[in-house]
């Protein structure tokens, strides 16, 4: 963990660097755009939301930052790895390394407690003593009493919580978030949105949220907005960012 | 637990409903075949053992030329850990106090008999016993006819050449005189010591020496192997095999315990692939979610390939679990029927198809749709990507459909029985796609309506594409199953037609041709009507189209009949069980020609128009053949290899008359009188035969019940492995039509209807390819006439339909039994 804060502290490059992305989508007939043009820097430990209506390519552009899919055109680079010329398994791998995901449906594994579901990612990225530091986490998003409840004994808030502890698991040094706050009622989603800031702080951790939620994209230091696959940033906002 | 261990524990497999169907078919395929391999193993060798009983030995060696074979023979097989005995057969005069009669001499060894048992009784009037040696020296035992023949008693002694004997016991039943209709003359059995006392064997003697021999079936073959290169032409090695009895119903039972595994792989195969198919879709989004975590896509292969192995390793030892007691039960079953003790044979071979069975079903039929799984992409976990287009899955089908044919056929060990059911199955589809484009285009004549016939139409029409699916793998299923069913009903239709309850079970035998009347009256008379009474001349076939026999026979052909005298006989009318496969049955009032018996005629190479010639006594007959028929040798009726016209060549010719006839318990008694009304007349009981057959018959019909029972549990596991597949999106369906007001009855009554149409329709195509199928395959493999079952096969749509529609509503009633906001809630 130290290893990764002193690593992003004396690194200045930026964490996430993006150039003149696009996608696009081939259907029958034609093809179809979702996102065009867009170039975009984020530094070490910002925090920075996405914001557009539905459709606009916010979640598009989020699973294209993450490495979850490689663009029709332009290069992300992640903590220095050019993305889009990883192979599949090389993106995994940085992903296990570097990144967490928080989801707005929470995809935690059925089958698994709470406990097992935040261990999952420490054991694939082969750390020692998983359960020491999952229960450590689940202690600390408040669900120290439910370890081993699976998500169906869990509320909603509760499983966001679970998947939040699970997204830190690993010592990302960038965490994705897509509508964490979306499947959730304002009251839990607050709480919800308090902790993962709250975490964020704490381990300094880079964020980049996608949501349609301005009160909480109001709580990131940086905000972006989508619409028909362009970006655009907010004079203010760019200007405190550099 | 590690989280990533517990992601592939059986365990928590187990909670999928997916996970389960696959689980259950492996475990019933797996429980099928070794169940059959173990049975069919154990039936042969106690079928073996216990037909072994009619040669008194597992083998016996035959030496026809008069001389005993050389003692190192015996030695040889003594010291390759077989048990051996031996046994000398001979013709001579014995001497009583008041005459004398032809008798066959049966001389045995202390040995004798390795397996089955000897009857006696001490005296007329005394009980029966059964003992497991024969006589010790200067004893005999002899026929009770011989006994009224030269009013003897037990105890008096007896001349059997230069040897006196005494008689110490009566002779009812040897395990090895049951079928030999060669020797008319009452029979005495001695000592083989004694023997050389008697003086009676001379350089040229006729003299049959035997020699028995018993073991394992391994030890048998090395010593046939290691002896076979000696034997000359007079020799003859004698199996149970060879015997004519059991080995048709015997290997016909084999054949059909082969088909039930063979169906039992492929619905197991059906089920597994269906079920896999349906997990593999619903893994999707855990993989994405495994990627996204940081899984790369040879770590995913690896996960699913452990679970694999671990499906397969529950699956083997579920199987086995279930297979050991069952086979258990049957063997049981099996020892209460034969009225012995039988002592278990785990044949750890029997299991190797067992254990293919599963890694097949598992690789060729889970392993692809899961494989594939490593392709999706992890974008799924935030947008649902485009699904499969089923393109992908068709090299699945061909790796699958080649595997599995490839199974049945190692298994089955029948390219007959691959392509028969290749064929149905190919017509089936044909069928099924004519059945459906008819189908879809009436369908979409139905527009929807609160009507449940309507609903359950419009159904159908919107799943189309599924309702083809869940058609094409009902159909499968139950073609498998309607074939497994006929044939299992016309296999026991005629085993029952061979040996009914009134089949014969007595032969009378050296009837003098004067007394053929009085015999039938008196049996008449105690409604015990006589079968056709046929007269019976000793004859030896000399000469062939005017040639003698051994030159115009190639020396290789080691035919017995050549070396010994044959039943001829002459008859008016064909025998009902006889069938002319060459020339024509003689016209009333044709006096010339032969007919000769199909094999026999084979083996000497024989055709229409060759001119036999037959030594009688001191006469000869020529005939030339007129007809070929053939024989069934296992009717418990007198058979004829030769068979002349009445008043043929045969007609002046010395001979006794030969019936065979049915006689219940209960009139045994009769047979005493009979006895002492016709003395001269031999009585052949082979009533204890008869019922030994049936006994064995039935054991093995039992176990085709057995097997064809889980079989069909195979062939259920199928169908609700494909309603599951779709039970999801009905569901959520089903909880939308409620919401939106849908009355629960009308949900039910044309959800029910729905799988009842497919259940129907599927039924009418699984029977028709089954009827091709089964035409086949009694045509190929099992050598009956094919005729339409619809009393088997009428019921079979009707049953479906019921039962799917059962099924179905029952899978629905989450749906009709909670609210449905519950519902929707559950189902997201």
């Amino acid at each position: 963990m130290n290893q990764m804060t002193d690593l992003s502290t004396s690194d200045t490059s930026p964490m996430l660097r993006v150039t003149d992305l696009a996608h696009r989508v081939s259907l029958e007939t034609d093809t179809l755009t979702i996102l065009q043009g867009v170039s975009l820097e984020i530094n070490r430990g910002e925090s920075v939301a996405i914001v557009g209506r539905s459709g606009s390519g916010k979640t598009t552009l989020l699973g294209l930052l993450a490495g979850l899919d490689t663009p029709t055109e332009g290069t992300v680079a992640l903590d220095g790895a050019e993305i889009s010329s990883l192979s599949e398994d090389e993106r995994a791998k940085l992903r296990a390394s570097r990144v967490g995901f928080v989801f707005q449906s929470f995809q935690l594994l059925p089958a698994l407690s709470a406990l097992e579901n935040v261990m999952l990612p420490l054991e694939l990225a082969g750390i020692d003593a998983p359960e020491v530091r999952a229960k450590e986490l689940l202690v600390r998003v408040g669900l120290g009493e439910r370890l081993n409840h699976t998500p169906r004994q869990l509320s909603g808030g509760e499983q966001q919580r679970v998947a939040i502890a699970r997204a830190f698991a690993s010592d990302p040094v960038v965490l994705f978030a897509d509508e964490p706050t979306g499947n959730l009622d304002n009251r839990t989603g607050q709480d919800v949105s308090d902790l993962l800031m709250a975490l964020n702080r704490e381990q300094g951790t880079t964020l980049v949220m996608v949501t349609h939620d301005e009160q909480l994209a109001a709580r990131c230091g940086r905000q972006l907005h989508i619409e028909a696959g362009i970006l655009t940033e907010p004079e203010s906002a760019r200007e405190r960012a550099h | 637990m590690a989280a990533k261990q517990k992601l592939m524990s059986v365990r928590r497999d187990w909670r999928e409903r997916d996970v389960r169907v696959v689980l259950v078919a492996l475990v019933i395929a797996v429980a099928t075949v070794a169940t059959i391999g173990l049975f069919a193993s154990q039936l042969q060798r106690t079928l073996v053992s216990s037909a072994s009983s009619f040669l008194a030995a597992d083998r016996q060696l035959e030496s026809e030329n008069g001389r005993p074979v050389p003692p190192g023979w015996l030695e040889e097989a003594r010291d390759r850990g077989l048990e051996t005995g031996q046994m000398i057969e001979f013709s001579t005069m014995v001497f009583g106090e008041t005459g004398f009669q032809l008798v066959s001499v049966k001389a045995v060894s202390d040995e004798y008999p390795l397996r089955g048992e000897i009857e006696i009784q001490p005296g007329a009037d005394e009980s029966r016993s059964i003992v497991d040696a024969g006589p010790g020296r200067g004893e005999i035992w002899i026929n009770p006819r011989l006994l009224r023949l030269l009013e003897l008693e037990v105890g008096d002694s007896l001349e059997v050449g230069n040897l006196e004997l005494t008689i110490t016991n009566l002779l009812i039943r040897e395990p090895d005189g049951g079928f030999r209709l060669s020797s008319l003359a009452p029979r005495v059995m001695i000592h083989v010591d004694d023997v050389v006392g008697t003086g009676v064997i001379q350089e040229g003697s006729r003299v049959e020496y035997i020699y028995l021999f018993a073991g394992t079936e391994n030890l048998l073959d090395d010593y046939y192997q290691w002896l076979q290169p000696q034997l000359e032409p007079s020799h003859e090695w004698e199996g149970v095999r060879d015997g004519e009895t059991f080995s048709r119903s015997l290997e016909r039972a084999e054949r059909f315990l082969l088909l039930g595994g063979s169906l039992a792989v492929l619905l197991a195969a059906v089920a597994v692939a269906v079920a896999s198919r349906q997990y593999a879709l619903s893994q999707r989004d855990t993989v994405a979610l495994l990627k996204t975590l940081g899984l790369p896509s040879k770590g995913i292969g690896r996960l699913y390939l452990r679970r694999l192995a671990l499906w397969g390793l529950v699956g083997v030892l579920g199987g086995l679990l279930v297979a050991l007691p069952l086979f258990w039960v049957l063997v049981r079953l099996l020892s209460d029927v034969l009225e012995q003790p039988v002592d278990f044979y785990l044949d750890p071979s029997a299991l190797v198809p067992a254990l293919l069975t599963a890694l097949v079903s598992l690789f060729a039929f889970a392993y692809p749709p899961i494989r594939r799984l490593r392709h999706v992409a992890a974008m799924r976990v935030l947008r649902s990507q485009p699904g499969e287009t089923g393109r992908e899955a068709i090299p699945d089908m061909v790796i699958a459909i080649v595997a599995v044919f490839g199974l049945v056929w190692m298994y089955a060990g029948e390219i007959s029985l691959v392509i028969s059911l290749l064929g149905g199955l190919a017509l089936l589809l044909v069928a099924l796609a004519l059945l459906g484009g008819l189908m879809v285009a009436a369908l979409r004549q139905v527009r929807g309506g609160g009507n449940a016939w309507r609903l359950a139409l419009v159904g159908l029409y919107r799943h189309r594409r599924a309702s083809m699916a869940q058609m094409a793998v009902f159909a499968m299923t139950l073609m498998l199953a309607a074939t497994l069913i006929l044939v299992r009903t016309s296999l026991l239709d005629d085993w029952q037609a061979q040996l009914p309850d009134n089949a014969p079970n007595h032969f009378l035998i050296n009837i003098a041709p004067d007394a053929v009347d009085d015999v039938e009256a008196f049996w008449a008379d105690r409604d015990a009507p006589l079968d056709t009474v046929y007269p019976m001349v000793r004859g030896r076939l000399t000469e062939l189209n005017d040639q003698p026999v051994k030159e115009a026979v190639s020396k290789d052909e080691r035919v017995g009949a050549l070396n010994r005298e044959l039943n001829l006989t002459w008859m008016a009318a064909l025998p009902e069980d006889n069938e002319i496969v060459a020339g024509s049955w003689f016209t009333p009032g044709e006096t010339e020609g032969v007919s000769v018996e199909a094999e026999l005629a084979e083996q000497l190479g024989l055709v229409l128009g060759d001119r036999l010639t037959f030594t009688i006594g001191s006469e000869t007959v020529t005939e030339a053949i007129t007809s070929i028929r053939t024989v069934q040798w296992d009717s418990m009726r007198p058979n004829f290899y030769m068979a002349f016209p009445p008043g043929g060549g045969l007609t002046d010719m010395p001979g006794t008359w030969i019936t065979s006839f049915h006689l219940d318990q209960s009139n045994k008694v009769a047979l005493n009188e009979f006895s002492r009304r016709f003395p001269t007349v031999s009585v052949l009981e082979i009533d204890h035969i008869i019922e030994r057959i049936q006994q064995i018959v039935r054991q093995v019909t039992q176990a085709i019940e057995a097997i064809l029972a889980l079989i069909l549990a195979a062939a259920l596991v199928v169908m609700a492995a494909v309603v599951s597949a779709t039970l999801r999106d009905r569901q959520r369906e089903g909880a939308l039509l409620r919401t939106l007001g849908g009355q629960q009855s009308l949900l039910a009554r044309s959800t029910m209807l729905e799988f009842a149409l497919l259940g129907f329709f599927a039924g009418v195509l699984g029977v028709l390819a089954a009827e091709a199928a089964v035409y086949a395959l009694q045509v190929r493999m099992f050598e009956g006439g094919f005729s339409w079952h619809w009393q088997v096969m009428l019921p079979i749509p009707v049953i479906s339909a019921v039962l799917l529609a059962l099924f179905g509503r029952w899978q629905l009633r989450p749906v009709l039994s909670v609210s449905p906001m519950l519902l929707l809630r559950r189902l997201e």
